[in-house]
């Protein structure tokens, strides 16, 4: 799977032409291959990037007054919800407010297909073409049919490394954030970690 | 990457040095040599090579070719020299019957305690070889070899070491002490 949330931290692509100029720029012998020199490089360039982004908790960055959805809910006023807030996905908890799946456009778009990785062009054509009504499976399901379940959570004292490499190794975008007792008190996205501050900042 | 695979070499070699570069490794290598053989010249008059050993060369191509090289600075140049010469010499006593097996004994121990006390420095490998081929004139001094010659020449390659890297201005020595 494709390591998406950190291609914007990917270190510098050097190539070997690169170092050899490097090492030429240098006087004096080194006693040391191109290779071996990239091979440190992306080394350092792994434990840099670890160091500096351990210690920042999820629940520094994540998003606290969360909107969420109870799982009987019809998926009419689901997408209610996500309108008038302005969101993309939102958790689906029970009455003790443990997260039991998370609903986002992605599922609404995959409901009204009907299939997997559907996607909002597929939809307008259909919808030009005049085939068939999309919205009647969106008017009769709940919350329940569609959230992506169950749901991925993490910890308020979690890393926000640790939950980049979640996001990235899951293809999530979004996931809620529990305490000890497994309620929600939170949410963090890859836009919260993309804000997360790095060497040592406050958020 | 399987074991013939391995065998074609990943990466390319270091670039050429400058032509000061090569000057100064020149003159910095001739000195240190220079110095060992007056020495010699002396203190133990001009026939006999006492003081001067094979291995002494070796490491002035580290000193002056490569100075900046962890295998050149002044831990892996006195540690690797002296736990060399005293286990070469341990070895010969050891196997005194069987030179070869000695010899063999002596260079692999040798890179074995310098790579436990992080004093790698292979031209020491010669210098526990040398304990056990150096013929009777060494095999006489016996536990005296890591002084003498060893750890005269060793002091003396240091200094020059010292005196001449850090004289000239895109040089300088050590990156480290210990």
């Amino acid at each position: 799977m494709a390591d998406t949330s950190f291609k914007a931290c990917a270190p510098v692509q050097i190539s070997d032409a690169d170092i050899f100029t490097a090492m030429r720029e240098i006087s004096g012998y080194l006693d040391i291959t191109p290779s071996d020199f990239k091979e440190l490089y992306l080394k350092a360039y792994d434990h840099a990037l670890s160091r500096l982004t351990r210690v920042v908790k999820v629940r520094e960055v994540m998003t606290s007054n969360v909107i969420t959805a109870k799982q009987e809910f019809p998926l009419e006023k689901v997408a209610e919800i996500m309108a008038v807030n302005h969101i993309s996905g939102l958790p689906v908890i029970d009455d003790r407010g443990k997260p039991l799946g998370v609903i986002s456009e992605r599922d609404f778009l995959e409901v009204m297909v009907g299939r997997k990785s559907a996607n909002l062009m597929e939809i307008i054509v259909q919808c030009l073409k005049g085939k068939n009504c999309l919205m009647a499976p969106v008017r009769i399901k709940l919350a329940k049919d569609i959230m992506t379940s169950p749901a991925i959570i993490v910890g308020g004292d979690d890393s926000v490394d640790d939950v980049s490499k979640l996001f990235a190794s899951k293809g999530i975008n979004r996931t809620p954030v529990v305490d000890s007792e497994q309620r929600i008190i939170g949410i963090v996205t890859r836009g919260d970690l993309m804000k997360a501050p790095v060497a040592g900042g406050k958020p | 990457m399987n074991y013939f695979q391995k065998m074609k070499g990943v990466s390319q070699s270091p670039p050429h040095v400058s032509r000061l570069e090569v000057l100064l490794s020149w003159l910095g290598s001739f000195l240190g040599i220079a110095a060992i053989g007056a020495m010699n010249y002396v203190y133990m008059g001009s026939q006999e090579n006492a003081l001067m050993i094979a291995s002494f060369a070796a490491s002035a191509v580290l000193l002056f070719g490569a100075p900046k090289s962890p295998l050149a600075q002044p831990r892996n140049l006195v540690g690797g020299h002296l736990l060399a010469a005293f286990i070469g010499v341990a070895f010969c006593k050891i196997f005194i019957t069987q030179p070869a097996l000695a010899a063999s004994l002596a260079v692999s121990t040798a890179i074995a305690v310098m790579h436990l006390t992080r004093t790698l420095h292979p031209p020491a490998g010669a210098t526990a070889l040398n304990a056990v081929i150096g013929g009777p004139k060494v095999h006489a001094l016996g536990f005296m070899y890591p002084a003498i010659p060893v750890a005269i020449g060793v002091a003396i390659m240091l200094l020059v070491a010292l005196l001449f890297n850090n004289a000239a201005r895109n040089r300088r020595y050590p990156e480290f002490w210990l």
